[in-house]
């Protein structure tokens, strides 16, 4: 998909250019991790790009597919990591949006399983949607001789560092009934961490459950367009061609930014790497260009010459 | 026998295929035994075959038994079996990186004590074994100390499962040169009473995709486990048979090695699901079609006593 200006995909863009970007939309959507931090530290210049797009008017919001902590969480790391004026309204994380779509989407009746962390479990309390109580199993329990909730409508696997093959195999009891949903607070394989070290992510847990169930399971976060949905029902009248998808994941933030019809940017201070991009242009199966950004800066500090020169434009 | 395909193995037809062949295969999960129940008649017809001069194996994906615990579980059962005449999973694992890796070095087990066994018996060292929980925080899952000598990951059957391991399994699987074998893909375990219990396949699916590959597999329908009994037994694959329950593992090996297959219907697969693959024209699935099925292997006995 062409930029707005004519540039081919995948396209390193500099001041000039970002100032046109930056003139044209007005609605930023930015991934947190390998962003705006790593792990507990701002990449250089970030906060700075965020508060000045507020000051500017920009209409700013975070979509993230971590599922370990619950907004208010999120808002004291922002505050913490030296972005200030961030706002819960603004913060979209899979946890919040799985809450979400099991009140208003699915208005699930009867009881959630849980495969993951109490910031997941925290939103969807929060939500008033009610979940099985994490196990009060007697160390020795198997799936012989546990016990099965009742009145399971859903089974939602996020990432889980407590997972067990006893969670496992209850939950591929309650997906034997084809009327209880089969969600995902998102597909990513692994992360990375600060150290360039990884770790497996939500995606190898939930593939181990269909695997066990047979079922293909519903991803609530990116790539999926659900998240930008409850962006645009709280923000109304979003057009997406306002908004910049700016993320560092390929697979996730690019394909998300293409489902939901939005110009993209790659950053490249996390995941992905120019190459991978490069490669997925030249690809011969066009799937694979949904991969591929529009736009590409190093760093979104990168912003910060742009706004300069839009300061003494205008002066 | 060939051309006509997933006949209804009956009459005159016994006598004709046993006489065909020397050696018989057998599965053992919905086959010879349901979890702890024995298939009625099954003692009879192995005991029978091997009195009618006919080698018999046993060649089984689950890698929770060693062969000894498999051999005294099926003599408590009435079966005359030796322990040299079964072929599971952890055993055939255990082979398959002596004899074919050649492996050099310890290996990182994502599995059972079975399997530890197992291995220890062909001189491979293992770590990991038994229950493992996260505890720390996630920068030091990552940073895990490694052990040196481990230069392959392994993942059978393991009730203790759980983040942590899956976390080494994949920290180990970064490093270069590292090997990445499975037991098995089977997805569920047969049990009595309903519940699922899920198998080896989805906790090999969970570490592949974390590290973004794929494991060797070992288990039917590889060939190494019919390969394993052959090299040691001098089996003839002209006249060797597979009684099997499941398409997609026990007859598709039968196929992939050329041997007669028989399905037998007191376990996973249906004639229907034989039927569909066999009309579907698609190349691949026409392995998973048997030559033949019973209803049970006790249908056998008669031929047998005769």
């Amino acid at each position: 998909m062409a930029g707005a200006f004519g540039l081919k995909g995948c396209q390193k863009i500099r001041g000039p250019q970002i100032r046109s970007l930056l003139e044209a939309k007005d609605f930023f959507l930015f991934d947190c991790d390998g962003v705006l931090w790593h792990g507990e530290q701002a990449i250089s210049g970030a906060a700075q790009v965020v508060s000045t797009l507020i000051r500017r008017g920009k209409n700013v919001v975070f979509v993230t597919n971590n599922s370990t902590r619950p907004r208010e969480n999120y808002v004291h790391k922002f505050c913490r990591l030296g972005f200030t004026d961030v706002m819960l309204e603004q913060i979209f994380s899979s946890s919040y949006c799985s809450a979400l779509y099991l009140r208003d989407v699915v208005k699930v009746r009867g009881q959630v399983f849980v495969i993951g962390c109490d910031g997941l479990r925290t939103e969807l309390q929060d939500a008033g949607v009610p979940c099985v109580e994490e196990a009060a199993d007697e160390p020795d329990a198997t799936i012989y001789d546990c016990a099965l909730a009742p009145d399971v409508k859903a089974v939602l696997v996020g990432y889980d560092d407590k997972m067990t093959f006893l969670k496992l195999a209850k939950a591929s009891c309650y997906l034997r009934d084809p009327q209880c949903l089969f969600l995902a607070t998102d597909n990513d394989p692994w992360h990375p961490l600060s150290s360039g070290r990884i770790l497996p992510g939500s995606g190898s847990l939930t593939a181990a459950l269909e695997v066990a169930s047979g079922r293909k399971v519903t991803v609530i976060g990116k790539p999926s367009r659900f998240m930008f949905e409850c962006i645009s029902s709280q923000f109304r009248g979003v057009d997406p061609a306002q908004c910049l998808m700016v993320g560092d994941r390929l697979e996730t933030d690019m394909l998300f930014g293409s489902n939901c019809g939005l110009d993209t940017m790659l950053t490249l201070t996390g995941v992905s790497q120019i190459e991978e991009a490069q490669e997925y242009r030249n690809s011969e199966l066009t799937t694979n260009h949904s991969f591929v950004p529009d736009y590409v800066v190093d760093t979104i500090a990168d912003f910060l010459p742009a706004f300069e020169e839009l300061d003494e434009q205008s002066n | 026998m060939s051309g006509s395909k997933c006949t209804r193995l009956s009459g005159a037809l016994v006598k004709q295929l046993l006489d065909s062949v020397d050696s018989v295969l057998f599965d053992c999960d919905g086959v010879i035994w349901r979890g702890d129940q024995v298939v009625p008649g099954a003692p009879e017809v192995i005991n029978l075959l091997k009195e009618n001069g006919k080698k018999v194996f046993f060649v089984t994906n689950n890698s929770s038994k060693t062969r000894k615990m498999y051999a005294e579980k099926m003599s408590a059962m009435g079966f005359a079996v030796t322990e040299d005449e079964v072929f599971g999973t952890a055993y055939c694992c255990a082979m398959y990186l002596r004899t074919v890796c050649k492996l050099q070095g310890k290996v990182y087990l994502v599995g059972s004590a079975a399997m530890e066994q197992e291995l220890e018996a062909v001189g491979i060292q293992q770590t990991g074994v038994g229950p493992d929980h996260v505890s720390g925080r996630p920068a030091d899952w990552a940073n895990v100390p490694l052990d040196p000598e481990v230069k392959a990951v392994v993942v059978g059957f393991d009730e203790h499962f759980s983040y942590m391991k899956l976390n080494r399994a994949l920290q180990y699987l970064t490093q270069q040169g590292c090997l990445f074998v499975g037991t098995n893909r089977d997805t569920r375990l047969p049990l009595e009473g309903g519940k699922a219990v899920p198998g080896t396949g989805c906790l090999l699916q969970a570490v592949e995709t974390a590290a973004q590959c794929q494991a060797q597999t070992v288990g039917k329908p590889n060939h190494f486990m019919f390969d394993c009994v052959a090299s040691q037994f001098g089996v003839d694959r002209d006249r060797c048979l597979m009684v099997g329950d499941r398409l997609d593992t026990d007859i598709m090996l039968g196929s992939n090695c050329g041997l007669k297959t028989l399905l037998t219907l007191t376990g996973v697969s249906t004639v229907a699901e034989a039927e569909a693959h066999q009309k579907s024209g698609c190349a691949e699935r026409q392995g998973m079609v048997p030559d033949y099925y019973v209803e049970s292997i006790a249908d056998l006995l008669p031929a047998l006593q005769g």
